[in-house]
């Protein structure tokens, strides 16, 4: 028991004394992205790395997160802590009927589906104006006054949105972990390995599939809510671009696929490495990224985690051997 | 009362008609086996009754009560377990978590399930390998696991698709007892099958499919020797 806790206390100090230890602002900037990605990539791995369903559409899910959060705080005067639970619990509920039409398919259908899904919510976001703003978006100018344990909550400072990002990213950790050692996550192996032999000892595999696509759904929505209410702007270009489905993709890939760690180690280096060419080519950075994550893919197909989890044990075992011996 | 009843089963594919008005019955504890050529439409009447495929026409009775139209997890929750021709392992997991996974059905807490399904793997003879990856299996240990996996769901019917396809001589002996052993633990079995040998010797009565009507039912030794069936495998001329 300690020791499947002792990783969990470790990351909570650790997040605890990042914002004393960084030089700027700016380091906490890219720490707050590593966070909002875990989230995003651990919502994505329940339903890719799990089920082996893979989505690219998740963009919709995120978008529709930021939106609700926005909307409710622009028109209903309801502030983002409401608001970002509500928008992930709205990307829940759209989840559903997005679930049992694109479950009828399997394999690559199903992705293509859900990548057609994600361009209908964009152009409805384009269209709908009188609810969406269309194009234009929606843009915070201030937050609402706010005392946490007695102190003025600063808007303007990082901090605050920082102890958020480090929060949802727990959740997500905490939601894949959780799924681990669930039933439902064991039926999702089974989905993953052969569908139709799941099927027959008695998994209702269409129930196992949407169930956990809305806790993707509703994590993805949570990241979206995070996103609007930091960046402070929402407009489709923004939170519904094909993009972030794909980020959330290489990044459950890259840090390893059916993993706990795998999303937050995929967000940390595909975070930094993007920012850091970012910084030092300002044309054609994306090409290095686009490098680095043909490098990973081809060298370390069960991604960062999945091989270093396969490095610790083979090592952990040659030690007890000659401990043994 | 039959354990399992067929009443004008059909299936159409387009034009083609796959099965055609099958009818036939199982009792508790009975072995029947289900024989006739190749493309004669077994896999089919199998599919069928495990909800894979859902009958043009006809109905299904378990205990009386019809299953068409449920999903196969449903069927399989009323106590039809089946396995698959081409056997369909889960074959990144343990031959232990394969087992498991199936257990879960009648044993929601997972230390119930690992439980139950060394149990199976026990009476199966696979329990020495409960550890081993399922793709790291022989065909006839995966054959095995196919139907270790099938009872951990608790059948009452068990259908097994050519559980000897493939098998040499001395393992289909052993998967022989196996089927009989099954029988002894009070699941009723229907079993598809060329290995003419163990259809003989192990079923209790034999239906004869061709182009997916039934043409013959009885006792194994007479049913071999009726003229649709010598027709029906071996050609018209072949016939007395």
């Amino acid at each position: 028991m300690t020791r499947r806790l002792a990783p969990w206390v470790a990351g909570v100090v650790a997040l605890a004394a990042l914002p004393a230890i960084v030089p700027n602002s700016f380091y906490l900037h890219v720490a707050i992205m590593i966070l909002m990605w875990t989230l995003l990539g651990s919502a994505w791995n329940l339903l890719g790395g799990f089920a082996g369903q893979v989505s690219f559409g998740h963009a919709a899910l995120f978008g529709i997160g930021a939106y609700v959060t926005m909307i409710l705080f622009l028109k209903a005067g309801l502030a983002p802590w409401w608001g970002i639970p509500l928008g992930g619990l709205a990307a829940a509920l759209v989840s559903l009927p997005i679930g049992l039409v694109c479950f009828r398919l399997r394999g690559p259908y199903f992705s293509l589906a859900t990548l057609a899904v994600a361009e209908i919510v964009k152009l409805v976001a384009l269209n709908w104006e009188t609810v969406t703003n269309g194009s234009v978006g929606f843009l915070i100018t201030t937050f609402p006054p706010v005392r946490f344990f007695g102190l003025a909550v600063d808007w303007e400072s990082k901090l605050p949105f920082y102890a958020l990002a480090a929060l949802l990213a727990l959740g997500g950790l905490a939601a894949t972990a959780w799924l681990q050692t669930s039933r439902l996550g064991a039926y999702l192996i089974a989905i993953r390995e052969n569908e139709e032999a799941a099927e027959a000892v008695g998994i209702d595999t269409v129930r196992a599939k949407v169930l956990t696509f809305a806790l993707s759904a509703f994590l993805a929505g949570l990241g979206g809510g995070f996103y609007a209410a930091y960046f402070r702007y929402v407009d489709p270009d923004a939170v519904l671009n094909i993009n972030l489905s794909m980020e959330m993709v290489f990044i459950a890939m890259v840090g390893g696929l059916g993993t706990v760690a795998g999303p937050l180690v995929g967000a940390v280096f595909l975070t930094t490495v993007g920012e850091s060419v970012r910084e030092r080519f300002q044309v054609g950075h994306l090409i290095f990224y686009g490098l680095f994550m043909m490098l990973a893919i081809r060298y370390m197909p069960e991604g960062i985690w999945g091989r270093a989890r396969r490095l610790l044990a083979a090592l952990r075992a040659r030690v007890l051997g000659h401990v043994a011996a | 009362m039959s354990l399992l009843e067929v009443d004008g089963l059909t299936r159409f594919y387009g034009g083609l008609r796959a099965v055609g008005d099958l009818s036939f019955t199982v009792g508790e504890g009975e072995i029947l086996g289900l024989i006739g050529p190749n493309g004669a439409g077994k896999t089919t009447v199998f599919n069928l009754i495990t909800g894979f495929v859902q009958p043009s026409a006809g109905t299904i009775r378990l205990d009386g009560k019809s299953v068409v139209g449920l999903r196969p997890h449903a069927v399989a929750a009323r106590g039809i377990a089946r396995t698959f021709q081409v056997v369909k392992p889960f074959p990144g997991l343990t031959v232990k978590e394969n087992v498991t996974l199936a257990a879960f059905l009648r044993h929601p807490s997972r230390r119930d399930a690992e439980a139950a399904a060394l149990e199976v793997l026990g009476r199966l003879g696979l329990g020495h390998r409960a550890g081993d990856l399922a793709s790291q299996l022989t065909l006839m240990d995966q054959k095995r696991l196919e139907v270790a996996r099938a009872l951990a769901t608790g059948p009452r019917l068990l259908l097994l698709d050519e559980p000897m396809g493939g098998l040499n001589p001395s393992e289909v002996d052993v998967a022989s007892r196996l089927v009989d052993q099954i029988r002894k633990g009070g699941v009723t079995v229907v079993l598809v099958e060329h290995v003419m040998k163990a259809i003989m010797r192990i079923s209790d009565r034999v239906v004869v499919v061709s182009q997916g009507e039934k043409i013959a039912e009885g006792p194994p030794a007479q049913v071999v020797k009726e003229p649709a069936v010598l027709a029906a495998y071996f050609g018209k001329r072949a016939a007395p």
